[in-house]
């Protein structure tokens, strides 16, 4: 006979109520931490798959910067001859743009797909919802982590000391990764109830690799063109690692950083309500 | 009384049937909302189904309810909203205890992952911590009965192996409250006696069970209860020894 666990079931003494109100912010995110490990699982296996039967493996978490970092160097540096004039070993310049572009590109369909992906779950068991757009951004988040270290390898290569200003440079990542998780959490929901979403956010990427100062900097852009280009909040976000990383480049870039904090605060609070609103009702959206 | 673990009160469950596609694209949306400024009301009008009307239930700590209904009745209704699937339109719910569901086949399993992997996500979804499902892994192999296709992504599973696994870490997770989907009748025979007798004795240790099912038998094996729904209503309940289950029978 299979051992059967006869672990009297001891009754805990707090009711929990089940109705159709949308939860307060304080008490889904006290739910988010106790199912924390849901996340874990999602995100090891998320690793486990991307890297495991490949033939580099772990190497390949450096390769495909490497790369980047490369053909970037070459498209904007040698072809359209933007290499002149830096204070900067122009591939760092370059590194510092097109990271973490290539960590939003990736991260912002991975958490918009999410909620669709898993949706043959979320129709069978509860936990709450945003872990999936979150765990999606981890784990581009830890590639696009890991990343950096090419940096600090391109700093010895040469010979390049970044300045005091580094010590801001977890304050950009940190907003970086805010910013994926605020639109994965509005476009996972979005994406929910009209599909079209999906056809179009890709698309959108693609032009929005040429509005982000990722193979060039926001000096390349007129004067009088910068504050309506700071409208994209990848601006303030990659002007900003560039003046932490390499020593105060170009000045600090105030309007753009003013601009992108001011814009993932707003959009982070219109996300947060949207979902908090909508994640009961997800399974009768779909 | 304070053994009430489940007290469900006046639940209900609104569904917009409508008669014309609804707006699962951008364009259709913007269509219906252009039609709506030109107040155009000339489309009919979506019509309201009560999948579930003004529901009254208490369960106490130790029972074994059973629910019993016509396809369509809104017991399944009911569970998913007592496992917060889907929320109630009006009325609430109070649980007390941690509830593990089993709805439908493969409860919450992800067809990419090995049933090995799967046994990990559905213990944390479960609220299991992932270092009690560790020290339980075997027991719920052994339960399982699927040990050899572990490492086998589940989507290769047959109906039956994934109620078994799923039944399996439902079983270990020290759920105070089990609701169980129907599930029992996929399995075979001798799964179906083994999941009874594990039934059976988690209820003698103080564990609640809610189910529906459409076995009469089994009902009668393990069920302290009865609530019979019927259009979404509370048609009758009692114990399983009063006389409900004859009259069921006989509709």
């Amino acid at each position: 006979m299979t051992p059967i666990d006869t672990t009297s079931a001891v009754i805990p003494h707090s009711w929990r109520t089940i109705d159709g109100h949308a939860p307060t912010l304080p008490a889904y995110c006290r739910e988010l931490y106790q199912y924390r490990e849901v996340a874990y699982v999602l995100i090891r296996r998320d690793l486990i798959v991307r890297f495991r039967q490949t033939y580099f493996g772990l190497a390949w978490l450096l390769f495909k910067p490497l790369m980047l970092m490369l053909a970037m160097s070459f498209a904007f540096g040698f072809l359209a001859g933007f290499e002149k004039n830096h204070a900067a070993p122009y591939p760092l310049i370059i590194f510092c743009g097109v990271i973490p572009w290539y960590f939003f590109s990736n991260a912002v369909p991975d958490s918009m797909n999410s909620l669709l992906g898993h949706i043959h779950i979320i129709q069978k068991t509860y936990f709450p919802r945003a872990i999936l757009p979150i765990a999606a951004v981890a784990v581009d988040a830890i590639e696009f982590g890991v990343a950096w270290l090419l940096f600090a390898l391109g700093c010895l290569w040469f010979g390049y000391l970044p300045g005091w200003q580094i010590a801001l440079f977890p304050l950009f990542f940190a907003q970086l990764i805010a910013l994926c998780v605020v639109i994965g959490l509005l476009l996972s929901v979005v994406n929910v109830q009209f599909r079209d979403i999906g056809n179009l956010i890709p698309f959108l990427l693609t032009i929005g690799f040429f509005v982000t100062p990722a193979g060039y900097t926001l000096t390349r852009i007129p004067q009088h063109w910068q504050t309506l280009y700071a409208l994209n909040p990848l601006v303030g976000i990659i002007e900003g690692m560039r003046w932490s990383l390499l020593n105060g480049m170009d000045g600090f870039p105030l309007i753009a950083v003013a601009s992108s904090l001011t814009i993932t605060v707003v959009m982070g609070i219109i996300a947060v309500r949207h979902f908090l609103a909508t994640d009961a009702d997800l399974v009768d959206l779909a | 009384m304070n053994d009430i673990v489940i007290d469900i009160e006046q639940v209900s469950k609104r569904y917009a049937l409508s008669h014309q596609h609804r707006p699962d694209s951008l364009k259709s949306w913007l269509r219906s909302m252009a039609n709506r400024l030109a107040r155009n009301d000339d489309q009919p009008k979506d019509e309201e189904f009560w999948a579930l009307n003004d529901i009254s239930l208490q369960i106490r700590q130790g029972e074994c309810l059973a629910l019993i209904g016509k396809n369509g009745s809104g017991k399944s209704t009911l569970l998913k909203i007592l496992s917060r699937i889907i929320p109630p339109t009006r009325g609430q719910i109070r649980v007390r205890g941690r509830v593990a569901s089993l709805l439908e086949v493969g409860t919450g399993f992800h067809p990419e992952l090995t049933g090995r992997e799967n046994v990990f996500l559905n213990g944390a979804m479960l609220g299991c911590p992932e270092r009690l499902i560790r020290q339980r892994f075997d027991a719920i192999a052994d339960f399982s009965g699927v040990e050899r296709f572990l490492d086998t992504p589940v989507k290769h599973y047959s109906s039956g192996m994934y109620v078994r696994l799923a039944y399996a870490v439902a079983a270990h997770v020290n759920a105070d409250i089990l609701v169980i989907d129907e599930v029992l009748a996929v399995g075979d025979a001798e799964f179906q006696k083994k999941c009874m007798e594990h039934l059976q004795t988690h209820l003698r240790t103080g564990i609640t069970v809610i189910m529906v099912s459409h076995n009469l038998h089994a009902i009668r094996t393990i069920a302290s209860n009865i609530a019979w729904i019927q259009g979404g209503q509370l048609f009758e309940s009692g114990t399983v020894g009063s006389d409900i289950l004859q009259r069921f029978e006989q509709t």
